[in-house]
């Protein structure tokens, strides 16, 4: 079974600590995308990083479009991936959508967190009456034309962003490995579940302590859809990053390993 | 002539656009090019714009989300496609290339940037677009066509099965009219001739006890006649009984029954019947036909035994190939096969000018071993014996 889930989720343990640390990524990207912030806590935590499926190395033959059809199914699988692990009082770090899937698999078996640290999180990022996401259908509709415009050219040819990294080259292999197997068309599909969900009324249900960490500037998730999620989360703790983006912890790594212990401690 | 490389010239006047921004997007430098592709004073940018505002609201989050990860993790990214937002509103397509610029100590000081305007090819790549998109609904439509196209076939397949079984049966009902219309012409026909003559000769008969005679002889023959009708209704019977009830049978039990049917015969012909079931005691079999098959089986051993020695028949199992296989061997008068193998089962074949012969039995026999998928086998010399090797079916 675990060995299944291995091979499912690509998933990859590192250090040596006593305590569980579950980091996920977002949309785009995969578990590399955590190589600033582990290293800090390896000392510490047993650190588990998984690829959701259709995304990195992950086994793309598993990626059933009728199970993830919304988040559910990538919070069944977090469920899945800790009871198989035998792991408890996991710390649950959440980039982007995988926030919300968090939040989803907290409500399935709260059992399994001890905290949960959200990095950018919207549970919805349409506008809806009163309720302000930051895009519309139509802009979400261009994002879809991008991805089909950026994956005309990736589909044929099988290094599609080539890295030009000559002092490191290892990871610039890596990268090109590992996003020539993002398949277009479950690209297309994950960024669909994601970018049109709606998961606010979930996070009235989460009991868990949480923690919100809010770039001053992001153009995905805006500090008033960061405030929205504090406010909805009973046990939740805001932070705002002095920093630009969507990934502070690529942008600014510093703050963000700070910030984590902080809460963590 | 002195060409000296105005290298801001050059920066300047490229045929693509250059800018260079800050970790956080701000733009701090661009090129006249960049400037002249987005339609706005170079006041107006500088230091005003960053990267994201020339972008659409859904080009931002694939920025956020693909863009600037890749960037960030690698340190470079090449060729991604942006609608870039002119002053006026209007987007036009651009492929971007972007390297991230870093001091000694690995610090990401800014961001230099190379943006193509693609609008020609754009054009293009949209047609292609709309053709793949046409390809794939096609491939999807095929594949749908496809699967229905296997499961007709298999449908198909399914049905031919059907009537290959419907075919098989046909034929063997055939076979039974066949032999039906055989005894017609020849069984029945034959006793039906002899009573006519019989008849003549009783017409002209005047002698009492003649006529006497040839009344006793009328009722033989009828008696026969009687007898062949009654066993080929039967077997004709046994054809159509397919799905016979199986049970669990003894071979040790049903042979004994069989010896006390036959008890007269056996002590009038002074045969040594034996037996040996250890093989194979018992089988999963409709008892009746078991029951049928030894009694004509060993009847026959009787009534073809040899004039010239005390009978001796043995009957007894095997398991070969995972069959049970009955036994049945005599010393009696035996068959030249060579002369009548081809016809052995058949109906109304009788090969010995024995007062007896009836030709039904084995004939009976036949058709209920196959009816249960068996089959039969013959070896036999004349005046030596014969042995009769029934694979009931297959068992273990």
């Amino acid at each position: 079974m675990l060995k299944k889930l291995i091979a499912r989720n690509n998933i990859t343990i590192h250090g040596d600590g006593n305590k569980s640390m579950l980091l996920v990524h977002g949309y785009g990207c995969d578990q590399n995308m955590w190589r600033f912030i582990t290293p800090q806590f390896k000392d510490d935590y047993q650190i588990i990083l998984i690829d959701l499926v259709g995304s990195g190395k992950s086994d793309e033959n598993a990626y059933d479009y009728d199970k993830y059809s919304s988040l559910e199914g990538y919070a069944d699988d977090i469920v899945e991936i800790c009871d198989a692990l035998e792991v408890k009082d996991v710390s649950f770090v959440g980039h982007s959508v995988s926030a919300m899937i968090g939040v989803l698999a907290a409500l399935k078996n709260p059992a399994i967190f001890k905290k949960l640290i959200m990095i950018g999180p919207s549970p919805r990022y349409i506008n809806d009456d009163d309720y302000f996401g930051g895009f519309s259908q139509k802009d979400i509709d261009e994002l879809l034309e991008t991805l089909d415009s950026n994956y005309l050219g990736w589909s044929s040819t099988m290094a599609p962003v080539i890295m030009g990294n000559a002092d490191r080259p290892e990871l610039a292999e890596e990268l090109e490995h590992s996003f020539c197997q993002s398949n277009p068309a479950i690209a297309k599909h994950f960024a669909k579940v994601t970018f049109l969900g709606d998961n606010r009324s979930d996070l009235d249900k989460l009991t868990i302590e949480t923690l919100i960490l809010q770039c001053s500037s992001d153009a995905i998730a805006s500090i008033d859809v960061g405030q929205y999620v504090h406010n909805h989360i009973s046990n939740s703790k805001f932070v705002v990053l002095d920093a630009t983006g969507h990934c502070p912890h690529l942008s600014a790594p510093n703050q963000t390993i700070e910030a984590m212990k902080r809460y963590l401690v | 002539m002195n060409h000296t490389i105005d290298y801001k010239e050059l920066y300047n006047t490229s045929p693509c656009g250059y800018f260079c921004s800050l970790p956080d997007g701000t733009i701090i430098d661009s090129n006249k090019r960049f400037l002249e592709f987005t339609n706005y004073e170079r006041e107006e940018v500088i230091e005003k714009k960053k990267v994201t505002d020339f972008l659409s609201a859904g080009g931002k989050i694939y920025f956020e989300t693909v863009y600037s990860q890749i960037l960030k993790l690698g340190g470079a990214v090449e060729e991604i496609n942006f609608d870039f937002v002119k002053k006026d509103g209007t987007k036009f397509p651009v492929l971007i290339n972007s390297v991230e610029i870093k001091d000694t100590e690995g610090r990401h000081l800014f961001t230099q940037s190379t943006v193509f305007n693609i609008s020609q090819r754009k054009e293009y790549e949209l047609e292609l677009l709309i053709a793949k998109r046409k390809a794939d609904d096609l491939s999807d439509e095929l594949i749908q066509v496809n699967k229905e196209l296997r499961s007709s076939s298999e449908l198909i397949l399914q049905q031919k099965l059907q009537l290959e079984e419907f075919n098989h049966h046909l034929k063997n009902k055939n076979k039974q009219l066949s032999n039906f219309a055989h005894i017609a012409s020849h069984n029945l026909r034959a006793p039906v001739t002899n009573l006519n003559s019989l008849l003549d000769f009783y017409n002209e008969s005047t002698d009492i006890e003649d006529r006497a005679m040839l009344f006793a002889k009328f009722e033989k023959v009828i008696g026969h006649l009687t007898e062949t009708l009654n066993e080929l209704i039967e077997s004709v019977k046994i054809q159509e009984n397919v799905n016979i009830t199986h049970e669990p049978v003894i071979f040790d039990i049903v042979f004994d029954k069989t010896i006390e049917t036959l008890e007269g015969q056996i002590l009038e012909s002074k045969a040594v019947v034996t037996s040996n079931f250890s093989e194979a005691t018992n089988i999963e079999y409709p008892k009746i036909y078991l029951e049928s098959i030894m009694l004509n089986l060993l009847s026959n051993s009787i009534r073809y035994r040899s004039p010239d020695r005390i009978p001796k028949i043995h009957f007894c199992t095997e398991i070969n190939n995972n069959e049970i296989t009955l036994i049945a061997t005599d010393n009696g008068l035996g068959i030249d096969l060579k002369k009548h193998g081809h016809r052995l089962f058949g109906l109304s074949n009788t090969f010995h000018r024995h007062p007896d012969s009836k030709g039904v039995g084995l004939f009976m026999t036949k058709t209920q071993i196959e009816a249960i998928g068996g089959s039969i086998g013959v070896e036999s010399e004349v005046d030596k014996g014969t042995t009769f090797k029934i694979i009931l079916k297959k068992n273990i």
